[in-house]
Parts: C-alpha cells; structure tokens; sequence
C-alpha cells in the first residue's frame, strides 16, 4: 500500500467512532479532489455541490462498509462521489431539471472529454502530456463518463480489444508517474 | 496460479475503474490480499488513478463549505431523527490534528436546539428558490421567444397564402392571354390570307341595320364569319348562316352567342362551292332548311 502517513488513518478511525466533527475535517481534506472529479462529469456548480453533498451523506451513513485493508480511504470516497455524479447525469430527474437549459448543456453531457479541457490545476496538463490523445480518450469515457468498455467500443466504433488495449495502457503510463 | 499472467490479463485496471460487475469485484479483491505481488500492483494501478482524479481538483467556490456540512447535517439527522436526537453537544469537543496543518478551524457541528438559527440553514432553501426563479425566468424568455417565433411564422404563414394567390391568379390570366393571343392569331392569320374571299352580308328590310361578313378561301374550303351588328336573337333562337349554291340553301352551321355580339371570328362548317351568304333565325340548334322570312343578312360573292 501507498503510504498513509498524513493522518488518514486517524480521519478514518474518527469516522468509523461516529465523530461528526470529523466529517469537516473531511470536507477540508478531500472536497477540492472531489468537487472537481463531481464537476468534471456533470459540468454545473450547483449540480455538483448537490453530488458533493449527496456522497457525504453516503460516505458517513455506509462507513462501516469500507475496508482499509482494500484500499485508501481516497479512492473509496472518490469512488462513491463519482458513482453518483454518473448516476446523476444518467438519471430521469437529472434530464427533468435541465429541460429549461440552453441544448448545447444537456447535449455535452455525457460526450467524451475534450483533450483541450483544462481545469486549474497544474498537474493535470504535465499528466495527459504522458497519454496519447486516444488513450485519454478512452480513459475520461470509463472513468469519468461511466461507459463500459463495450459502451466505448460502440461510441467510438473500435473493436473491443482496442479499447482495452488503450485503457490498460493510459492506466500504465499514470500509474508510472507515481511510482 | 501464474501471477504474471494475471497482472497483465487487464482485470486490475478494469476494477480500478470500476467497470467490473461485483462478483468479479470481490475475487479480484480476495486475490490481492492472498498474493503480495498482486496487491502491489493493483495499488500501484488504483494510485495512477487517484492522481489522475486529484489532478482535476477544483477548490469549491466560497460559502459552499458551510452549505454543503449543514447539508449533510440536516439529511443525516432526518435519517435517524430517533437515534440521534439526544446527541450532546458535540462541537467543542478537544480534537487536534495529528497534523498542523489541519486544524477545524470552525466547526459546524451544533447542539441541535441552536441549529435552525444558524444562518447557514437558511442558505439550502435560498439555494432552490433561486434555482426555481432562474427557471421561472427561463421559461419566461422562452415563452416571449416562443410568442414573436409564433407571431413571425403567422405573418409567414400570410404572406406566402397571398403570395400563392397571386401566383394563381398570374396563371390564369397569362393562360387567358395566351389563349386569347393564339386565338387572335389565328383571326388574324384568316384575315391577312390572300386565299379568303370577303363576302359582305347587308342587312335585308327585317333587319337594315344588321351587317356581317363571311371570309371564304375556296381552296380549302374553310368558312369564318365575322358580324358587325346583328339584332338579339328572340329567347331560344339562334342566328344560322347558310351556303347559297346554284340557289340551294347549304348549312353553314349555327353562330354562337359571342359571335352573333360581334365579339371574335368563327368558323364554321366547310362548304364545298358557294356564291352567296345568308344567316335566318332558327330554333336553337339549327334547322335542316332555313326559315325565309327571318332572314337578317344576305350577300352574294364578288
């Protein structure tokens, strides 16, 4: 396991003892990592602070669920928020609240990433300048657009050992970076 | 098991990004904690990930941190209302951050009897309310986008009903023309033709005033008549022309109204050989010999 030497431990100890105060401790550890990933699928302020809100709820009410032997308590939460932003952009009332937007929002949802998208962060460029524009492709539409593989086979007519192909090797070149 | 084989299989990197259904999930998880290697590089995997996620991390506008943890207050104590109602007072409990640099700096946690005052209770209401008037407002502009598109196609709508009426009525009065045209042409084709003999039919004393003319080309054998002035025909009689050869009366056929007005030429029935025209009143149809004593006009060729 990756090191947990910054006091995760203790956040998770404090949570699994039912300790709300420690859910604002939380909120100032994890909430830009999250807000952003929330923001990066369903593109609106207030949809995501909605999402946002919505996973700690989850994250506090099925705490006893999460097993610090299967991973860090990041990936697990970020795992629950962005299942729910993709939840959210696929839902019924999702579509329902945007009727009155202007076309070119609900239409852009659920398309593949732009290589050009560009949130405030400076590790984000220095990262996909390791991924071939496909590879990013192909990696945004699993991870942050919810498609299954097949689903991205389909999108972008590839066969399906092509799309696994290139998310095997985006995952490659990030997972390089850290170690 | 070939640990190799499994880690370059792809179901790692499937499970970090959550593609793989739940029973495949947990033995990918039950195999990580049975073989070290494994486990190494599926946390390897899982890490890339995580950075990648935090690498798009956005810092929340302001006044969401309180928004969001009164949120989560709010829907965690409607949840168990029972359970946790008696809480204590939880909010000046002694907590310090194994780290200093993670202070709570304020918290938001308070005794219950204190939180529907809070101001940051208010913010969530105010947050929908301004969510509903954007849509109202939406709609709004949509309704009024809606009504001048309506108004304009309407407009349209007249505009091209008038523009094909006019159309129509072009149509019809070009092919009017053209008739007209085709049918003057053709009078006047009659008339400029050397081959037509004029006859000039006068009136006889039953009717001096009447006068008409018959165009005869003896080569083909075509006969057109022409009237100047004629006397209306008596209600369900018509003026018929006939042929004088050698003295015997030959039917010419009957005029149609609008000749008898002296409106246009007609042509009526070839006659073989002639010297002299004449037109009588007959019953409406014509008659097989004509009648003498109506005779209007009669006119002997040159």
């Amino acid at each position: 396991m990756p090191p947990v030497s910054d006091g995760e431990d203790l956040l998770v100890q404090r949570l699994r003892d039912r300790d709300e105060a420690a859910m604002t401790l939380f909120y100032d550890r994890y909430s830009a990592a999250l807000y952003g990933v929330i923001m990066r699928i369903v593109k609106k302020e207030e949809e995501a602070e909605d999402v946002l809100q919505e996973g700690m709820v989850k994250i506090w009410n099925s705490f006893s669920s999460y097993d610090a032997s299967k991973g860090r308590l990041f990936t697990w939460v970020m795992n629950v928020c962005r299942n729910l932003a993709i939840d959210r952009i696929r839902s019924r009332q999702y579509r329902v609240g945007t009727r009155t937007q202007p076309l070119e929002d609900s239409a852009a949802v659920r398309e593949p990433a732009s290589p050009t998208f560009r949130p405030e962060h400076i590790g984000l460029q220095e990262m996909t300048k390791k991924l071939s524009p496909d590879q990013q492709q192909v990696v945004d539409m699993l991870y942050f657009g919810g498609y299954t593989q097949s689903e991205v086979a389909d999108e972008l007519n590839l066969p399906l050992g092509t799309v696994k192909t290139r998310a095997r090797a985006a995952i490659k070149v990030l997972s390089k970076l850290i170690r | 098991m070939d640990i190799q084989q499994y880690i370059e299989s792809g179901i790692l990197e499937e499970y970090a990004l959550g593609v793989l259904p739940e029973a495949d999930r947990a033995e990918v998880e039950r195999i990580a904690a049975t073989y070290p290697e494994i486990r190494h590089e599926l946390n390897s995997i899982v890490g890339g990930l995580d950075t990648y996620a935090e690498a798009h991390s956005l810092t929340p506008p302001s006044g969401m941190r309180e928004r969001v943890l009164a949120g989560w207050q709010q829907a965690i104590r409607a949840e168990q209302p029972a359970a946790t109602a008696p809480v204590a007072p939880v909010a000046e409990a002694p907590y310090t951050a194994p780290q200093a640099a993670a202070p709570v700096a304020e918290p938001v946690v308070r005794p219950i009897g204190s939180a529907p005052q809070t101001p940051s209770y208010e913010e969530a209401p105010r947050r929908g309310f301004g969510w509903l008037m954007a849509a109202s407002v939406a709609l709004l502009l949509s309704l009024a986008g809606n009504y001048i598109l309506y108004n304009r196609w309407q407009n349209t709508e007249t505009a091209l009903f008038a523009a094909q009426n006019d159309q129509a009525r072009f149509a019809a009065a070009q092919q009017a023309s053209q008739k007209q045209l085709s049918s003057q042409g053709r009078e006047l084709a009659v008339l400029r033709d050397v081959q037509f003999q004029s006859v000039t039919l006068a009136g006889t004393p039953a009717a001096p005033s009447a006068k008409a003319r018959v165009l005869y080309n003896p080569a083909t054998k075509a006969v057109y008549v022409d009237v100047h002035s004629l006397p209306a025909p008596p209600a369900g009689k018509q003026y018929q022309l006939w042929a004088l050869d050698n003295g015997k009366p030959v039917d010419a056929g009957v005029l149609a109204a609008t000749t008898a007005a002296g409106d246009s030429l007609q042509q009526m029935k070839d006659i073989t050989s002639a010297q002299a025209f004449a037109m009588t009143v007959e019953d409406a149809g014509g008659s097989a010999s004509p009648t003498l004593s109506t005779m209007t006009v009669l006119g002997k060729m040159l």
